[in-house]
């Protein structure tokens, strides 16, 4: 096993390109766990903190650019992306400990892909892009086209996500995320809940989406919510409705963490708790 | 006063720096490495074991099997396992050696010259089983279609206690309401710190000395000279730091083999030390736990709140072996029916081999199963009754001079009625209703006001302090005072374990107190059966009152011999406690300890009905310590026992499917972490002196775990209506409960 840490995104580019048995890694904090469980690791692994560009946090007149490396911690205590997607950032802060936060990035968390993943719902909530390159160039895609399965991403042999971008968040629209687990703290989801919000002058929804996480093998953009919100003030029967709907998008397992049922039962509550959560917000910036 | 300083621990700089060598510290330099070899089996016989291609790795050293094993038996107390499963047992065991009954069960040990080679030494072993039925839980092995010891009786059911006291008839007429439900208690593992590890070497007299983290020194020295068949002066055990017990460090892990290894390679000329190290996973498979069970419970009272009768049947899951079950279940058997004058009882307990992982000490033995029944009973007889639950406990308590449910007279210094009256006064019981505003909800999980519920609960209990039923129980300690006109230093040789608690610390201010001289004139030498001698175990809430009594002779004899001119002055003491009886098979009948602990335990509770969480706000623990040598490490006992029980009552979830343990890592198995422990324990501590302990001490170790299940089980109920007869309360659980009882779910 080589471990190595190229200073250029053409470098990095180079070594997987010439190496297929080559690994990008950022924080290593699901890699090393993998390893110690038996897992046996690439023969090259490359670590991508070295280059100043995936370690990138910066925001213009455009959007955000985050770097795919640049680390939870780094994204948490920025106080200007906390204001505009106050959701995406608590849900990058939940990833793991504080320990945990100083090494763990968006593009580790994403790229394993686990359903589970606390950062998934709410980039695909805020229609987020990924920023995929290679020898070939550069291509740009939907952040809900990354990741295909359990450990399944839409990267071809040699490519890897160099950064994220996300829009400038319009006036009155927030976002939250709330993760159901059973412990407070370092747990792993057994669902987790985007929404994003919009609403006028007067607190009526003018736009809404939900997305789930843990529920299905990919996150799960839940159909309909829209349609029930816009026109609302959010209140409680419109919630029940896209509640319904959120357990009804589910397509869950059973395992050791919890039931079908259970986890049909929890997106529906999470829907309405996050929905009214990201309406509070949404209303707070008039 | 040395007795009631808050004295800093001895061990604690080096804790905290880091100076202090657990067992997986010890020098790896030059050492051989170890590996145990877990079958993976639940239930298979060993076809055949092909060693050669671990051999042939040229850093393989050796790979012991059954066949090196001289006596390939032990156990706590019954010699029910073999050493290794495997083939070619020579030894004289009665127990089959070619079986495997639970998937820790050790089929070799690989030593190698490096940690890597021992793990490719050990991946290496082939091994061909023919599978047997698994019998995977307590009603399977009740059917008796697959026996885990067909060489032990007739019935996996193989050990049981009774309890005939008065008329069952005449207390059934006498009851006003009756109160019947079954119980589902669940498996918890210890999750010690550090997991086991230990180095085996041949010291400098010749000894084969193991160095490890245990309970008890003369124990482990005992099964090894048992399964090695060598005498005394050849086997020498030593503990370093040890880095939590809690009972899971009472049976064997890697001592056995590492002795076996170091006689053996010794022999053959390689007398480099074997260093071992277990992964958490290995731990947490390869030890046993606390048993689960199922315990079925009939209650009456009288509508003034006299318990009439009280009826039992329970079962406790053995697992494959029965480590020290059959004290557990004994001590499960004392404790359901309650702390309580009980006229009229009926109860059968039993315990069962399955083919999981053993069921056995762990911290409150077998009570806080017991207490988990006794007090839903309690607690669902006062809301029966109309009566206030604290009240109705105060009509029935034990009391001094009652005859308890083993028919004689209890031991003098029950302080149950003064414990549940303090917990009463301390915790405002009665006076002062849950709020949610003083409760956090779940803090990752906000709820709103109006989906939470809050309630309070209560329970309390006893459990005895000291060996039970008979056991030869004795203390052993050494003091020897140092100086020419006064004493000018004393050093306690004892091997009494400190397994976290601040035992050693405890030691020695009890000997400055009885030999009058300053706490920093005394010294230990502790946990060598090389120079101490037999303290009994880091158990059963025993070693300050065993201890205790043991240094105060001591002291005692060393202080006759200074006065005579003895320089050193040496004083040699045995304690040995009033004795103890096995209860008669039939009736129960007999005295099964000789000192008790009291608790009771008051608790605030929230619940979020929609996710099914659980917050506990404050925990009011009274529990009575006889005399509080060291307030501050009394204070950590409670801690630390409520939070242990914390994650007994709600998050710690074994999960054991066909004998097998599905998440036998922390990222699975969730023990409680900073966030979800309850907001605030009061360690209420009461000091009414036990007539026989040292200085007044009671054993107080395990008590504060002990009721809580039942309290937080009782604070639910009184937050939703709804009675929950199993747990962990896990969110699920919960939910599914409020479900059933109609709790509608509000999107």
């Amino acid at each position: 096993m080589m471990y190595t840490a190229p200073v250029t995104v053409d470098e990095a580019c180079q070594l997987l390109a010439s190496n297929s048995a080559a690994k990008v890694f950022a924080g290593a904090t699901d890699l090393l766990p993998q390893a110690q469980a038996g897992r046996r690791l690439e023969d090259v692994l490359v670590d991508l903190k070295r280059i100043p560009r995936l370690m990138n946090l910066e925001v213009d007149d455009q959007g955000w650019t985050i770097g795919a490396a640049a680390s939870a911690a780094r994204l948490a205590e920025h106080s200007q992306l906390r204001s505009e997607y106050p959701g995406l950032v608590e849900a990058v802060a939940l990833i793991g400990s504080d320990q945990i936060q100083n090494r763990a990035s968006l593009g580790g968390n994403l790229c394993n892909a686990s359903p589970a993943a606390d950062s998934g719902p709410s980039m695909v909530v805020n229609e987020a892009r990924a920023v995929i390159v290679s020898t070939a160039g550069f291509r740009t895609i939907p952040i809900a086209d990354l990741v295909r399965g359990p450990g399944e991403t839409s990267l071809e042999p040699g490519e890897f996500v160099a950064e994220f971008q996300l829009d400038r968040p319009a006036a009155r629209r927030a976002d939250a995320y709330l993760r159901f687990t059973p412990r407070t703290e370092m747990d792993i989801a057994v669902v987790g809940a985007a929404a994003r919000v919009a609403v006028d002058d007067a607190g009526r929804c003018t736009d809404a989406a939900v997305v789930l996480g843990a529920v299905a093998p990919t996150t799960v953009r839940v159909g309909g919510i829209a349609e029930e919100l816009v026109g609302s003030t959010f209140d409680e029967e419109a919630l029940a409705r896209c509640a319904a709907l959120s357990s009804e998008a589910c397509r869950p397992i059973d395992d050791k963490r919890g039931t079908k049922e259970f986890r049909r039962h929890i997106a529906g509550v999470l829907t309405t708790r996050v929905l009214r959560l990201a309406a509070e917000r949404a209303s707070e910036q008039r | 006063m040395t007795v009631g300083d808050n004295r800093t621990r001895i061990d604690a700089h080096g804790k905290v720096t880091g100076e202090a060598d657990y067992p997986a510290d010890l020098p790896a330099e030059g050492a051989l490495h170890g590996k145990v070899v877990f079958s993976g089996q639940a239930h298979a016989r060993m076809v055949a074991m092909d060693t050669s291609a671990a051999l042939a790795d040229p850093e393989v050293v050796a790979v012991f099997t059954a066949a090196d094993v001289p006596v390939n038996e032990y156990g706590l107390t019954m010699f029910d396992q073999p050493v290794l499963v495997g083939l070619n047992a020579t030894g004289i065991a009665d127990v089959a050696s070619d079986v495997s009954r639970w998937e820790a069960d050790q089929i070799a040990f690989v030593v190698a010259e490096s940690a890597e080679a021992a793990e490719r030494g050990a991946a290496a072993l082939e091994v061909e089983w023919e599978q047997l039925p698994a019998v995977a839980d307590i009603d399977h092995a009740l059917r008796d279609e697959v026996r885990v010891h067909p060489e032990s009786g007739d019935s996996n059911a193989y050990y049981t206690y009774r309890i005939r006291k008065g008329d069952m008839e005449a207390g059934w007429a006498e009851a006003d309401v009756i109160v019947e439900d079954t119980y589902v208690v669940p498996h918890q593992e210890h999750a010690y710190l550090q997991p086991e590890a230990g180095i085996g070497y041949i010291d400098s007299e010749g000894r084969i000395t193991v160095k490890v983290a245990g309970q008890w020194t003369y124990e482990e020295l005992g099964q090894i000279l048992h399964a090695l068949d060598l005498t005394e002066d050849k086997v020498r055990v030593v503990y370093t730091a040890i880095g939590g017990a809690f009972g899971g460090r009472e049976d064997m892990s890697v001592q056995i083999v590492l002795a076996l290894a170091a006689w053996k390679l010794s022999q053959q000329g390689e007398t480099r030390p074997i260093h071992t190290v277990w992964s958490r996973e290995e731990s947490v498979v390869g030890h046993h736990k606390r048993h689960r069970g199922r315990i079925h419970a009939k209650w009456g009272a009288t509508k003034d709140g006299r318990i009439t009768a009280v009826e039992s049947v329970g079962y406790l899951d053995a697992g494959a072996y029965n480590y020290t079950t059959n004290k557990v279940l004994g001590n499960m058997h004392l404790t359901v029916g309650g702390a309580y004058e009980i006229p009229n009882a009926h109860i059968d307990s039993h315990g069962v081999y399955t083919n999981t992982v053993p069921g056995g000490a762990f911290r409150g033995f077998g009570a806080p199963q017991g207490a988990f029944v006794a007090e839903s009973q309690m607690n669902k007889l006062a809301e029966k009754l109309g009566i206030d639950p604290v009240e109705l406990r105060l009509r029935n308590t034990l009391q001094e001079g009652s005859i308890g449910i083993t028919q004689v007279e209890l031991p003098a210094g029950v302080s149950m009625p003064e414990v549940i009256a303090g917990c009463r006064d301390r915790s405002e019981w009665g006076t002062r209703p849950a709020q949610v505003s003083d409760l956090k909800v779940f803090e990752s999980l906000p709820s709103a006001t109006d989906r939470t519920r809050t309630g309070r609960g209560f329970a309390c209990s006893y459990k005895n302090v000291g060996f039970s039923f008979g056991f030869p129980e004795r203390c052993d300690a050494r003091v020897e005072m140092y100086g020419d006109d006064e004493i000018e230093r004393v050093v306690l040789h004892h091997g009494g374990a400190d397994v976290g608690q601040g035992a050693h610390t405890a030691f020695l201010q009890m000997l400055a107190e009885a030999a009058g001289v300053d706490i920093e004139r005394v010294e230990g030498v502790f946990s060598d059966t090389g120079s101490s001698g037999d303290s009994g175990s880091a158990s059963a809430s025993r070693l300050s009152w065993m201890a205790g009594n043991s240094i105060l002779g001591a002291s005692e004899e060393a202080a006759k011999a200074w006065l005579d001119g003895d320089r050193p002055a040496v004083g040699e003491f045995r304690f040995v406690p009033p004795a103890t009886e096995t209860l008669d098979p039939d009736t129960g009948v007999g005295q099964p300890n000789f000192a008790y602990g009291y608790v009771a335990e008051a608790v605030d509770l929230a619940v979020d009905i929609d996710t099914g969480h659980i917050s506990i706000g404050s925990v009011v623990c009274s529990t009575d310590v006889g005399r509080a040598i060291n307030p501050t490490l009394i204070e950590g006992q409670v801690e630390g026992a409520v939070v242990q029980a914390h994650g007994y009552a709600i998050s710690e979830n074994l999960q054991v499917v066909d004998g097998h343990i599905l998440n036998p890592r922390f990222s699975g198995y969730l023990i409680p972490g900073i966030l979800d422990i309850p907001d605030e324990v009061d360690s209420h501590i009461l000091e009414i002196p036990d007539p026989r302990g040292p200085f007044g001490v009671r054993g107080m170790a395990e008590m504060p775990f002990i009721p809580y299940a039942a309290a937080v089980v009782a604070a639910l109920h009184d937050a939703t209506g709804v009675w929950f007869n199993e747990f962990p309360l896990t969110p699920s659980r919960v939910l599914a409960g409020l479900q059933a009882a109609g709790f509608s779910a509000a999107g």
